[in-house]
This record gives C-alpha cells, structure tokens and sequence, in this order.
C-alpha cells in the first residue's frame, strides 16, 4: 500500500508541486517569523553581554518596579558620592560612574539625525577600557566641555570626521561640539542602529540632566575576588534605595526586555503567517477533493482487488501526509530567504531591526514541520473519507464528479458555523479582556469555514452575474468558460474561498483604517484647541523642554503647554499617565473637567477619565497608591474627572508631578494657540523660528496634524496589507491548481472543441474566463464579509474615538479590478497547457 | 481490385472530382524494433454526395486513416487533400480553421460539450467560429433528427441515441464539405443505431452531403454506399451497395 501510495506521488510530480506549494508558503512564513524574531533577540542577546562583558557588578538605584521589567532609564540616579563608597570596599579593582541619556546629533545639513526605533543616546566616557565596549577607531577620547566621540555607524552615514563641528540637541538646550574622536563596539560600528554622542563625565551629566549623579555606576574586582563575593561586599557599604547586581544580571534584563518589546511583533507575523496556512489549508482540501474525484475509478478497483475502506482512507491520507512533510521541508528551507524579506519589508515601513548572523532553533524546524504536516493532513481528511465511501462498482462505471453532502444539510450546517463564529467574534469585540483578540480571530475563522460551506449555494447564481458580461467579450469562449466556472459550484466556491479569506481581511483593515482616518479628524475638531501642534519627527517622542520653554515666552502665542507621558503601577499592571501644565492645559485642549476641579493638579493630585473613573470605581477625594520606576509607590488625591478626550489617556497629573516621579524629563508633544488677533503667519512664523532650533520637530497646523494621522494610518494599512499578500498569492496559486486540475478532467472535452474548430487562443480565452469569474467571486465575497467585519470591529471601537464607519467604496472596486487581473495571470498555465492539448491524444483519452 | 491507381481512385463516379482524397499514405508509429505501420501505402478519394464506410479489424488502420484523412493526426509520408488544400502544407492554425470550417465530426462517444444544451451544442462549430448559423438549415436538420422538443436540454438529460443524433445534427450545421464518423454507433443500441444511420443516409440523399465512416459493424457498413476494407494498413477491397451479410462474409475472409 506504501508502495502505491509513492508511486502515485512520484507518477504525478506537477501535481505534487502545486499542492505542495500552498504549504511551503505557509510554512515558510511561519518558519521566517521564528527565524527573524530569533536572531533579532539573538543579536540583541549577545550585544549586551558584550557591552558588560567588562563589567563585574553594576550599582544602580532601585527601581519601584522591582527587577521583572524595569526600564534602566526610567530609575533614578545614583548620588556621586556613593562611588567613592564603592571605591573603598576591598576587591574593587576599578569603578566608575556613568551617565545615559537623550542626546540627539543633528547632521551638516541641519536636520536631526534619527534612527527607526533605536535610541539617540548620550553617555559619559568610561575612561577604563575594562569596563566599556567602546573602541575609539580614530581621534581621542572626549576630555573637556565643548569635545564629543560619536559612533563610527553615525559617522560614516552622516560624513562626521574628527574635527567637525557639530549641534547636538539634549532636553535642555541644544549645544555645539567639536568631533574628536570616532568609537565603535567592539567590531561594530553602532549599537543595534543606536547612534551614540560620548562626552567626558561632567559634561555628560550637565547636558544629560544628571549634575553630581550617575546612573550606574561600574566596577570591575581584583583578580581572585568573585563576582558574588564583589556583590556582597558592595551591598553592604550601599545607603537605601541603591542596589548592586552582576553584570550577567544586566545584560539578561536588557535582553529581556528587548524580547518582550519584539514578542509583539513575532506574534503579529506569526498570526498573519497562521492566515497564510489557514488559506493553504482551503487549497489542500479542494486539492484533494477534486484528486479523489478523478481517482474514483482508480480507488474502486483497489477496492474491488481487496483494500479495505481504511487502507483507501488512509493511502490517501498517507498521500497528503507525504505531500506535507515534503513542503514543510522546502517551506522550512525557504523561512530563511522569507526571514530576510520579512526584515526588508519591516524596514521599507520604518522599523528597522538589527541581524547577525541567522538564528535556527530547533523549536523553529519542529514547530514547522508540525504545522506543515497537520494542516496538510487535517485538510485531507474529508476527502480520504468520502474516498472510503467509494464502493467497489465505481470502477467499472464512469469517473465520478466529487459529491458532498446535500445541498441543504450544508446550508443548515455553514449557517450554524458562521453564527457561531459571528457570536465568538462579537463577544471578542465587546466582552473585552485578555481573551479578547484570540476570540475575535478564531471568531472570524469560524466565520470563514461558514462561508466556505455556504459559498457553493451561492457560486452558481454569482458566477453567472459575474459571467455575465464574458459572452460579448470573449464569445463562445466566453459562453464556455462561464459555463465551466458555473458546472461544479462545490469547486469554484471552494476555490474562491481561499482568495475570499485574504480579501475579507484587506477589507476589513481598509475599512478600519478609513474609519479610523474619518474619526482622527473628528477628534482633532473635537478635542483640540491648539492652533500648531509641534511633534517629533523621529520614531521617538523626544522633544527638549526648551522648546516649550522659549515658546512661552512668544508674544504671538496666548498659550503653550507641553504634554509627557510616562508609565505606573497599579496592582501589577502597568498603566499610562500624562503630565501637563494645569495652568495652560485648558487653552490648548478641550478639556472638560466634570467633576472637582483642575485646580487639584498643581496640588500635586490626580484627574482621571470618566469612563475609567466608573470602570475602576474611584471616588472624588480617594487616595490612589500609584508605583513609579524612579519614585516607587506614591499615594496621589483624586481630584476630579474629565469627560473623555481621546488625545489624552486615561490619567493626568501636573507636569511638576511628571518630573517628581520620571527621570527622564523630556516632552512628546508642545501644543501652542495663537493669541487672539495674530494672524495666521505670523503666528506660526513665531512658532517656526523657535522650532528651528530644535531639528528633531516638525510643525503643523491642524489640518497638516489631521493629514499626518492619516499618513500615519496608512503606513499601518500598508504593510498589513503586504503581509497578507502572502496569503492572497497562496489563494492565486489555489485558482492555477484547480484550473490545472479541471483541465486534466476535461481533457476529452478540450479536444472535441480543438477537433470541432476551436483555436487555441480560443482555448485560452476559455479558461481565463473561467479564472477571472472564480477571482472575482472570491473577492466579491471576501469584500462583503470583510466590509462586515470592519464594521463590527469599528463599532466595538466605538468607545476608543473611532466613532463612524467608513466603507472606502473607490478601494474595494479597485480591489475587484485588481482580482480579475490576478485571476487572467491565474490563468496563464493551465491555458496553455489546455491550449497545448494535442488534439488527437485529447479525444482517445479516456 | 487492391490496386487503384492515384490518378483515377476507384468509385468515383464520372468526372467528379473527390471531396477527400488520400494519396500513398503513409503512417509509422513508434521506432526501432517498436515499429508500427498503422498505414502502409493507402491511396483512397470519397467522392463528392457519397456515403463511405471504412472497415477492417482491429488494428487495421482505419481509425489511423480517418484521422490523418481530418486533419487530427500527421501523415509520416504521402499526400492528404481536402477539396483543394493539401493538408501537410498548414500549420496548427490552418488546420483548426480547416476542421472548423470544412469538416464535421461525429465520434463514438463524448461528442458534446457537456455544459451546453442540445441547441448550443448544434450551433458550436458556427459559435467558434463567430458566424451567425443559417436558421432555417439548424431547423431543418433539427427536424430531421426529430430533437425539437429536447433543444434546451443538456447531454446529461438526453440518451445515448439523442446525444448522438445531436452530434450529427452539429456535424452538418455548418455545411462541411465532409462528415467524418468514428464508430458512431459504436455505444448504441441497435434502434439509436439505426436512428443514427438513418439520419446519416438522409443526409446523403436528400443534402448530397458526403460523410466517411469508420465502423466494424456490418449492419451500419451495409447503410453506405460504398465500403473500403482494411487490413495491416491496406486497402485489401471495396465494395458498393453493401449488405450487412456480404459485409460480414467478406469480413470472415480476413478474420482467418
């Protein structure tokens, strides 16, 4: 039986590859996930231990939030005093003190330099070679106010050679430097894509905010003293509030948090990657229910030499399981390549990740072949049991066309299924809480198996609207090839089904994101009161306090107030709070304080959102304990509530407050309002000559911050889109297999119409016709359901600012169009093999 | 009687010249030891308004014969005409055209398209081709196969004797020149038989068309006018105004 079952493989290698392919593309995009988000924590794991490879202990304030998750930027500083403390305990070779913190370059041209994610850092020379990776490749090191030592990454992108000027802005005012020297880490040239400016420690701690304190500092032991042994010693000379931990413990927390930052982005690719093998899946089962069919004269007779309905059962599943294992093999092969352009493509959307060197893990082969292996056997299973079913008799009668259930059991059935899968996902909508996601995505799932068993009802009467203009276009061929995507509605439909999957979710994020640009621009109307709004152009909010600073002081502004955000405890969770300046706040907002007062924030109190005020059930006068990094746990007065404005969060405290508890002191965004009678130019020109000064700020007024919110929505909509290319290809792939497998079918039909006078380009008019009418279903139907879902998903947004549903009607008919052009490429194989039929062959074939 | 010479091909009556005409046809398969002369040297015309059938035993090469005569199968050496157009001479193109155009056929089974009706199915040669059918013609032959009532059915729903009086019927709609039959009652009963051949003589009779059919099945032989026996790729006699029992007695000769 074996023996058969890899016969029939090998006899049919074309068919195995098509079949295959659906699954090496999933596999390879689970595969490539894995891959990517490992190296990534890989390169990431084996930088910081590098940069504390020196380093036997570190000592650093202790962070409110204990050592689980702790920012290192969000601790406080260490006093300077405590490092000639350290220098006294006996086994202390070397220690010195450090400073981190925001420093952005500005290169020649005048514009800030930024990276794609990774910080602009400023710190302090570590003079002792032992204890930083720094690596000078040209000049010296920094040794006065005025001299920097940038890294050899920045350098060499930007052209800054020592002895160049250059502007550096801080949270503070911006300084100029003199360039004189070039680092590296270790080999590298940067850190992780970080750029780097190194000043001498005074200087360090004056521009970085940290005057008469470090933020760690290090220590290297004398030979014989362990690291543990250091540790104690070290504990015990510390005042409260200070901690000393191994430099192991360091680089692990770093890495640590790197990893949780990324898992967000693995477990996104690895859903868009589970979308991909969810369609593949469709194209298997079609795949398979169509060979069963064609093969029915084949499996009777080994029925009637004697297999039993097992061994029919399982020669077929055993066939599906060959076919799996071999694409799970090529797709795991291919996950490399896919890894690659996953990163590529993460980086033409600006998120740019570090690599070296390419990460296999063990779980990565596993878990694809796995997956590879179950989907493909899974989706086989019907078909291996309708062929059980195939008695003996069929093989002396004609091959047979698949059969399924009746036509009104599958209707009751796919009914049943998407309600169920309709229920799961609004209850994922609107329930909330943790489970919330996961539900809405099976939800859609089951959705999608429901619209698959329903879809055959509907495929004939839609393929023959669809169809409908084929005839005057194309002719007979037309005629014919309408006919044909109209003569097994089982077969178009569960064809189209996989397109329809990866349609339905363009759909959905186009209609999200059309919702979500229409109610971004309420929101600004609604809430902002703010003529400019001044935002950092990079990928991090960092904006000098300077800024608002010199902004107060132009008299064309009535009011401008600077807004920071920051992050708390409550009860283990970690929540968000905003800071501003209560005296200014109202200007610039539409802020409607609903109950208490404002006044409660320069008291050094608490107003929250409405909504959140209910959901947790504060009241007005409630002492809440709120844990900060650098503070730990503080007991802050509610003081009122304002009604919900979705450009704050939920929690707002003055911005003295902010600084009391956040080390880092640096604005997201400075809103500023006109004073009354200024015209609009000069206002903005006042705005625009502080702004100047700072390179790393854009200015916009609020029709360009409106504008900016939907560039940014489309950015998102973009490269979800890209991603789920994947499975829409997959799906076209899906159409060639089918046609290709039809046109085998139909071989003796073809050749009537080639002996009756159809040309070849006949033929192939015919079954692109045919193509485009299953594309087009496909998308048509995907539309609908996707127009569905977004709808759903944005009503149960409702509550987070996306207040109207939008349906981008011109997208989703381009996206029709763009689904008939797929499906005439679909076309171009099977076409040219039916074309290619020889004629005679054709008509004696059996 | 086995030699005919290719200037005057036996049969045809007068000065006629023939609708089909094969000279020294030639046909290998295979190579080497596996060499197969399925034609070795036939020369035959069908002459214009006759009703031909082609017989021999299995492996004889009439099945070969009819299909090099069509245009669907390659000649390895000789000449095929049809009227005018010597066939060895047009590409694939040309040949589509010709088969199209000038040629029915009606084959043992399989001969309609199943996803189109009766109706459909009759006019195909013509939807191809993008001519609009001569109405009154389609209904006369409609008529004449006695298929109105079941034009809007599909092959599905017809029997086996409708199903292939519809492909007679679309054989003779564009007005070929020819009508090439391969065993097209070689799947029916002996009344969807007669059906069949009945309606094939008609068309002789009454549309002086020409039809060339391959059979070894003396009872529709003996509905020709003339029969070409076939064996081992050669023409080994010929015979008009054929009964089925000469047929079959001449048969007996080359079972042996």
């Amino acid at each position: 039986m074996v023996h058969a079952v890899l016969k029939g493989i090998f006899a049919h290698k074309l068919r195995l590859f098509l079949t295959a392919f659906a699954v090496v593309l999933g596999v390879s995009f689970v595969a490539g996930t894995f891959v990517l988000t490992d190296t990534i924590n890989h390169t990431f794991d084996v930088l910081f231990h590098t940069i504390n490879a020196g380093v036997d202990v570190s000592v650093r304030a202790a962070s409110g939030f204990g050592n689980d998750n702790s920012t290192g930027t969000s601790r406080d500083t260490v006093s300077a005093s405590v490092l000639d403390t350290v220098k006294k305990v006996p086994g202390v070779a070397v220690a010195e003190g450090a400073v981190g913190g925001y420093a952005q370059l500005v290169d020649k041209s005048g514009k800030a330099i930024t990276t794609a994610g990774a910080p602009t850092l400023g710190v302090s020379w570590t003079a002792n070679p032992d204890l930083s990776p720094l690596r000078l490749r040209s000049g010296r090191e920094p040794r006065k106010d005025g001299e920097v030592v940038v890294d050899a990454g920045t350098a060499k992108a930007h052209k800054l050679a020592v002895g160049d000027q250059v502007k550096i802005l801080f949270q503070g005012p911006s300084e100029n430097f003199t360039i004189v020297g070039v680092t590296g880490f270790g080999s590298a040239d940067n850190l992780a894509g970080a750029t780097l400016a190194a000043f001498d420690v005074t200087t360090a701690q004056r521009v970085l905010g940290k005057v008469g304190a470090f933020d760690s500092i290090d220590v290297k032991a004398t030979s014989g003293v362990s690291t543990l042994t250091l540790r104690d010693r070290v504990a015990g000379v510390l005042p409260p509030g200070v901690e000393v931990v191994t430099s192991q413990q360091v680089a692990d927390e770093s890495a640590k948090q790197v990893q949780q930052a990324l898992s967000f982005l693995g477990t996104a690719l690895l859903v868009f990657a589970g979308i991909s093998l969810f369609v593949g899946g469709f194209i298997i089962l079609n795949t398979f229910s169509i060979l069963v069919a064609q093969r029915t004269r084949e499996l009777a007779l080994l029925r009637a030499l004697g297999a039993s309905r097992r061994q029919v059962m399982l020669s077929v599943v055993a066939e599906a399981g060959v076919v799996g294992l071999f694409a799970s093999i090529v797709g795991l092969g291919l996950g490399i390549l896919v890894a690659i352009g996953l990163q590529s493509l993460l980086k033409a959307f600006g998120i740019d990740l570090p690599t070296s060197g390419t990460k296999v893990l063990p779980r990565t082969v596993i878990v694809s072949l796995i997956v590879g292996l179950v989907v493909t056997v899974l989706s086989s299973i019907a078909s291996a049991r309708r062929a059980s079913k195939i008695p003996p008799m069929a093989a002396l009668q004609g091959a047979g066309v698949e059969q399924g259930g009746s036509l009104r059991r599958r209707a009751t059935v796919g009914v049943i299924v998407a309600v169920l899968g309709a229920a799961a996902m609004l209850r994922g909508l609107f329930a909330g809480g943790s489970g919330a996601l996961p539900l809405l995505g099976l939800g859609a799932a089951v959705v999608f198996v429901g619209v698959a068993l329903l879809s055959p009802l509907a495929s004939g009467p839609m393929a023959r609207v669809i169809g409908a203009p084929l005839p005057r276009m194309a002719g007979v061929s037309g005629v014919l090839g309408r006919q044909n995507a109209m003569r097994n509605p089982r077969r178009t439909a569960a064809t189209a089904a996989a397109l329809t999957v990866g349609l339905a979710l363009v759909a959905t994020v186009s209609v999200l994101a059309a919702s979500i640009k229409s109610s971004a621009a309420d929101v600004v109307d609604k809430y902002l009161a703010a003529d400019y709004i001044v935002g950092a152009s990079g990928f991090n909010p960092t904006i000098s306090t300077d800024l608002a600073a010199r902004l107060s002081k132009a008299p064309e502004l009535a009011a401008v107030s600077a807004l920071q955000t920051g992050e708390w405890k409550s009860q283990g969770q970690t929540r968000t709070l905003d800071g501003g300046d209560p005296a200014t706040l109202g200007q610039v907002l539409k802020l409607d304080v609903t109950a208490g007062d404002i006044g409660g924030l320069s008291r050094g109190e608490l107003l929250v959102d409405e909504t959140e005020f209910k959901d947790k059930h504060y009241k007005i006068g409630e002492i809440v304990p709120m844990t900060f990094a650098r503070t730990g746990t503080q007991d802050i007065r509610v003081a009122g509530t304002y009604a919900k404005n979705d450009l704050l969060g939920n929690y707002l405290v003055s911005t003295a407050t902010y600084d009391a508890n956040f080390t880092d002191r640096l604005d997201f965004v400075v809103l500023a309002k006109a004073a009354p009678g200024v015209a609009p130019a000069t206002s903005r020109a006042a705005v625009e000559a502080v702004a100047k000064d700072f390179p790393n700020v854009d200015v916009r007024d609020q029709a360009q911050f409106k504008k900016q919110q939907e560039q940014q929505v489309n950015k998102v909509l973009g490269l979800v889109t890209a991603l789920l290319a994947l499975s829409i290809i997959i799906a076209l792939f899906g159409i060639v297999n089918t046609l290709a497998l039809s046109v085998f079918e139909r071989t003796r039909e073809l050749g009537l119409l080639r002996a009756v006078g159809m040309a070849r380009r006949q033929v192939r008019s015919m079954i692109r016709g045919e193509s485009v009418i299953i594309a087009v279903l496909g998308a048509v139907l995907g539309l609908a359901v996707g127009v569905l879902f977004g709808w759903a998903i944005v009503a149960g947004l409702s509550d987070q600012g996306i207040t109207h549903v939008v349906v981008p009607g011109g997208q989703l008919v381009l996206y029709v169009v763009l689904a008939a052009i797929a499906g005439v490429v679909a076309a171009v194989f099977p076409a040219r093999r039916a074309a290619r039929l020889d004629v005679l062959a054709a008509i004696s074939s059996q | 009687m086995s030699t005919i010479s290719p200037d005057t091909p036996a049969s045809v009556p007068g000065s006629t010249r023939p609708m089909a005409r094969g000279v020294d046809l030639v046909k290998v398969y295979g190579e080497g030891d596996a060499t197969v002369r399925a034609l070795d040297g036939v020369t035959v015309g069908f002459a214009p308004g006759q009703f031909s059938a082609i017989m021999g035993p299995s492996g004889s090469g009439k099945s070969t014969l009819m299909h090099c005569m069509a245009g669907l199968d390659s000649i390895t050496s000789g000449q095929v005409y049809v009227g005018d157009v010597e066939l060895s001479s047009l590409n694939d193109k040309e040949l589509t055209r010709l088969r199209r155009d000038k040629i029915g056929f009606i084959f043992q089974a399989y001969n309609l398209v199943p996803t189109l009706s009766a109706a459909e199915n009759i006019t195909l040669p013509m939807d191809i081709a993008g001519r609009t059918p001569d109405r009154a013609w389609v209904d006369q032959l409609i008529d004449t196969v006695g298929l109105r009532p079941r034009l809007s059915h599909r092959p599905s729903e017809l029997s086996g004797g409708q199903q292939q009086r519809v492909a007679a019927a679309r054989a003779l709609a564009s007005r070929p020149d020819i009508v090439f039959a391969d065993e097209p009652t070689g799947n029916l009963d002996s009344r969807a038989s007669a059906e069949v051949l009945g309606f094939l003589r008609k068309s002789v009779a009454e549309f002086a068309q020409t039809v060339v059919m391959v059979t070894h099945d003396p009872v529709a032989a003996s509905y020709a006018e003339r029969v070409v026996f076939l064996a081992d790729g050669r023409i080994v006699d010929e015979m008009t105004g054929p009964t089925a029992d000469r047929v079959l007695d001449r048969m007996k000769h080359f079972g042996g």
